[in-house]
């Protein structure tokens, strides 16, 4: 491969990326010739030393090769697929677990292979990891060249310019010198890059233009390596952690305060901002009829934030499009429920609970289960529990399981199987607080009279209304109900890496797909009637952009330009 | 705000009287390819087959020698300027000299116009009765999405490009989608959800609408690149006659390729904004959500593509497989993800 060759195949996107294709595939099998150890016997001693470097190079140009980056890029986009089918540990842990529970044989085998992690999987990252040392490795070498090209002049231009695929001529009794000078000056005005030689057929202008795109495309794979940079530092600086609020109840910001909290590598808990806040008010309103019927339509958290412990609070309304945001740090709102208030008293009106249970939605009506948990008032006493379904806004009807008919709390009710026994609270084992552990309880018989029958044994309580427990264990009390909010607290300085690289990645790309690549010669030569044949001619070095409309306005500039009588009837 | 009831019902009527217009010019385009005759080059080709010359069996239009076209323009002061360059594709005619082809052509391009402006008035009024851009659901962007492709086809028609082929298939196309967003993704307009209460909303899906758009068009022209270049390797001869008047496979693969290098990197925008917009509302510029992973399967696929064309071995046919590949991701990430998977783009009827 000469110098030249390489120089613009590099630098010459779709059209010469073909001839460093070539280049690269021939050298290889070139290579690969050298190092077969069949031909030469003389050659053995040098083969394994040789082999390993020859084995290294080759393997390095294999994979630098354009071949194997469009191989990646279609594993990538065939390793993703899993991701968006499967449940996946980073977006719902929780129906990972469900379809463990449902899938008991395949689950353990889909873990084996990463499935419900896939973007964080060996296999992915193997993927990615490869292409962009294959990117790298393409654009390094590639951006060298460019920075070259740009620096150095346009080739000469060819000795026969009636062969290029748009050729523009005219005859002239005009200085050669001075239509040259003027062919010259008009293609550096426009930007050309220019360039003027002679040969033994007369004087000539080289001019190429639109260097840019190649700049593009270099930028947009640059950009890319920006944007995986980023990313690595958002997880490594950044911080993501989830917290369920109750209306009243408030969040400051400590490990312990999180339900689930992530820390990047290089965060300690140290470094969590030490803002707090306190759920005033969670309103939600919703579509009352037609197609939509239930959907939501504006959610609003009202709360009490306080910046830092000494600073003085300040009320806010979070919406989704609106998070709090606390140097960097922000809070969304990202979900909402509710949550019954009850209170339970044991056989001897000792209050065992009183207070909100959480709550979790099934549906869009927001018929949601949950379980109110009430250990005994000494230990080793009897606990209560109740599990079951708080409905927003219940309809009954007979024969029917008691169901809601819109989110918003209009009639609320609550649902609940009622056990007595031992909670296994102090088992040591951490409990779901929306489920009751019943193996150690008995489930008691509370049917009322006038209960719907498809609701099963289990107490149907109205706001305010209490119902008493069988053998004297006890009551409860549905005294009201709250709503709870859910925010994601968000901490990823990455961002600042990631949103640039992004807007430049597209920069780049509008270059390199939007700018053609071109060059423009023109040659002036002495005719046997003593006249100058002027010459321009055109050639696209990117697909479909012969300049043809360019070759024609420089021949009628230039043509106008002279201001020399010539003889009519050019001799093209 | 409340929904204008009255806007709304004009929005539907329009919609309707859109696709009776589209299913008219659709018929006609048909029509016009059932009556018209082969282009004139395609009668050359024939009468020279008939004088039992070989030549023009060989391979027509990818055979025959490459047309210079000579113009001379007076440059000025009495200088005449020669300009010879390649000859661009000679278009033939769908219909051919057939004088009822003509008619019937003229009459459909006249429909799709008039089905574009009920078009655009049924997606404009959606928007006035909501008072918010008309593209917030899947019934929406569907509407939303079959008026850009309509409207880039008429634009390119307007502008006297070579596109007059491309009216089967766009009118097609877009009947389908809209009749399938009128009988079955339809929804009445409403408010929207809080999580689209953003002018990200703007941003991000009128990018991610007309991407889908010229995502169609670019499928149609290379679908029929493939019919075509096989057509000229001498299979599928019994549709010669309306081969013929199909642009070059050359000709056809270029606009495949120009309409995607165009949109591919608005796509891009599109999911970058969508990743702002998301960083905003989820607390997280990306996250995986199905959406979002197709997103990024059909982007990394148009990517390959681009490579494709580019690489030895891989350009042509190989590389139109693969747009077509990608654009089977775009429908799947359309229809498949909303309906199929749940993820956090799942909004309001769809």
């Amino acid at each position: 491969m000469s110098e030249q060759t390489a120089q613009d195949a590099a630098s010459d996107g779709a059209v010469d990326d073909v001839l460093l294709e070539d280049a690269v595939e021939a050298a290889a099998a070139e290579r690969a010739e050298k190092l077969s150890t069949a031909p030469k016997a003389d050659d053995g001693i040098a083969v394994p030393s040789l082999g390993a470097l020859g084995m290294l190079r080759w393997t390095w140009r294999q994979l630098t090769s354009m071949r194997i980056a469009l191989v990646l890029l279609f594993l990538l986009s065939l390793a993703a697929i899993p991701g968006s089918i499967l449940p996946q540990q980073s977006i719902d842990p929780s129906k990972v677990l469900t379809f463990f529970q449902s899938h008991k044989t395949w689950a353990p085998i889909l873990d084996k292979f990463q499935l419900f992690n896939v973007f964080e999987s060996v296999w992915f990252e193997a993927i990615y990891g490869l292409l962009f040392i294959s990117l790298i490795g393409c654009i390094v070498p590639r951006s060298w060249a460019h920075f070259k090209a740009m620096r150095a002049n346009p080739p000469a231009a060819p000795r026969n310019l009636k062969r290029l695929p748009v050729h523009a001529s005219f005859s002239t009794t005009a200085d050669a010198d001075e239509v040259l000078a003027l062919a010259a000056k008009r293609l550096k005005d426009r930007r050309f890059k220019t360039v003027r030689g002679s040969d033994r057929s007369g004087g000539w202008v080289s001019s190429e233009k639109g260097f840019l795109r190649e700049t593009g495309n270099l930028l947009f794979h640059l950009s890319l390596i920006g944007i995986l940079a980023g990313v690595a530092l958002g997880h490594f600086f950044g911080f993501k952690g989830a917290v369920l609020v109750t209306e009243g109840t408030g969040f400051s910001d400590t490990v312990t305060s999180y339900d689930s909290l992530t820390l990047g590598p290089g965060v300690g808990a140290q470094d969590l901002p030490n803002f707090s806040f306190v759920l005033n008010k969670f309103s939600a309103t919703y579509q009352t009829s037609g197609d939509q019927f239930a959907q939501p339509r504006t959610f609003d958290a009202y709360v009490k934030f306080k910046p830092s412990p000494t600073s003085t609070a300040q009320n806010v309304d979070v919406q989704v499009n609106q998070p709090l945001s606390i140097n960097g740090t922000n809070v969304f709102l990202e979900g909402h429920g509710y949550s019954p208030v009850v209170e339970v008293k044991d056989g001897k009106g000792r209050v065992l609970y009183d207070g909100p249970s959480t709550f979790l939605e099934q549906d869009e009506y927001f018929d949601s289960s949950g379980a109110i948990k009430a250990p005994a008032y000494t230990s080793g006493g009897t606990d209560l529990g109740f599990q079951g379904w708080f409905l927003p806004d219940a309809v009954i009807q007979s024969g029917a399981m008691p169901a809601s008919i819109f989110p918003a709390a209009y009639n609320p009710m609550l649902i609940l199987s009622a056990f007595s026994g031992n909670l296994n609270m102090n088992g040591g084992e951490d409990q779901s607080v929306y489920s009751l552990d019943t193996s150690a309880m008995k489930q008691l018989n509370v049917k009322a009279k006038g209960a719907a029958a498809a609701a099963g044994n289990a107490l149907e309580l109205k706001v305010g209304q209490t119902a008493t427990l069988p053998n004297n264990l006890g009551s409860i009390t549905f005294v009201g109900v709250k709503q709870w909010a859910q925010f994601n607290i968000a901490y990823d300085p990455g961002q600042k890496v990631v949103l640039p690289s992004a807007i430049l990645a597209v920069l780049g790309l509008v270059g390199s797909l939007g700018l053609r690549r071109r060059r423009v010669w023109v040659r002036v030569s002495e005719q046997a009637d003593g006249t100058r044949l002027v010459e321009v001619a055109g050639l696209a070095r990117t697909e479909g952009a012969t300049p043809t409309a360019e070759v024609t306005q420089t021949a009628q500039a230039l043509a106008a330009a002279v201001r020399q009588p010539a003889p009519d009837g050019a001799s093209a | 705000m409340s929904i204008n009831e009255n806007f709304a019902h004009y929005s539907n009527l329009f919609i309707a009287l859109a696709l009776v217009a589209y299913a008219a010019a659709f018929f006609a385009y048909c029509g016009e390819w059932a009556f018209g005759t082969s282009s004139r080059f395609g009668k050359s080709v024939e009468a020279l087959d008939a004088e039992g010359k070989k030549v023009a069996k060989v391979g027509k239009q990818a055979a025959a020698p490459k047309a210079e076209s000579v113009n001379a323009t007076d440059g000025g002061n009495g200088v005449t300027v020669l300009t010879r360059a390649v000859a661009e594709d000679e278009e033939p005619t769908i219909a051919g000299d057939n004088l009822r082809a003509e008619i019937l052509g003229r009459f459909a391009v006249m429909a799709t116009f008039i089905g574009f402006g009920f078009h655009f008035a049924g997606v404009l009024f959606r928007g006035l009765a909501a008072h918010r851009v008309p593209w917030a659901n899947m019934y929406e962007f569907s509407c939303a999405a079959s008026l850009a492709m309509s409207f880039a086809y008429l634009t390119l028609l307007v502008l006297r490009k070579k596109v007059r082929w491309m009216g089967l298939p766009v009118t097609a196309i877009v009947l389908m989608t809209l009749g399938l967003a009128y009988t079955v993704l339809y929804t009445d307009a409403e408010e929207l959800v809080p999580a689209l209460h953003s002018y990200w909303l703007y941003i991000h899906v009128t990018a991610a609408v007309i991407s889908t758009g010229a995502f169609g068009v670019a499928t149609v022209a290379t679908a029929l690149y493939l019919l075509k270049s096989s057509n000229e390797e001498g299979s599928l001869r019994r549709f010669n006659s309306a081969f013929d008047r199909l642009p070059s496979s050359v000709a056809l693969d270029r606009t495949a390729y120009r309409v995607i290098a165009f949109i591919f990197p608005l796509w891009t925008f599109a999911i970058m904004a969508g990743a702002v917009w998301a960083e905003k509302a989820w607390g997280r510029y990306w996250g995986w959500d199905p959406k979002e992973t197709w997103s990024f399967i059909v982007w990394v696929v148009y990517a390959a593509y681009l490579h494709a064309r580019a690489t030895h071995g891989w350009k042509g046919k190989a590389a139109a497989y693969v747009a077509l590949a990608a654009f089977a991701c775009v429908l799947f990430n359309y229809f498949g993800v909303n309906t199929l998977l749940t993820g956090k783009h799942s909004y309001a009827g769809l």
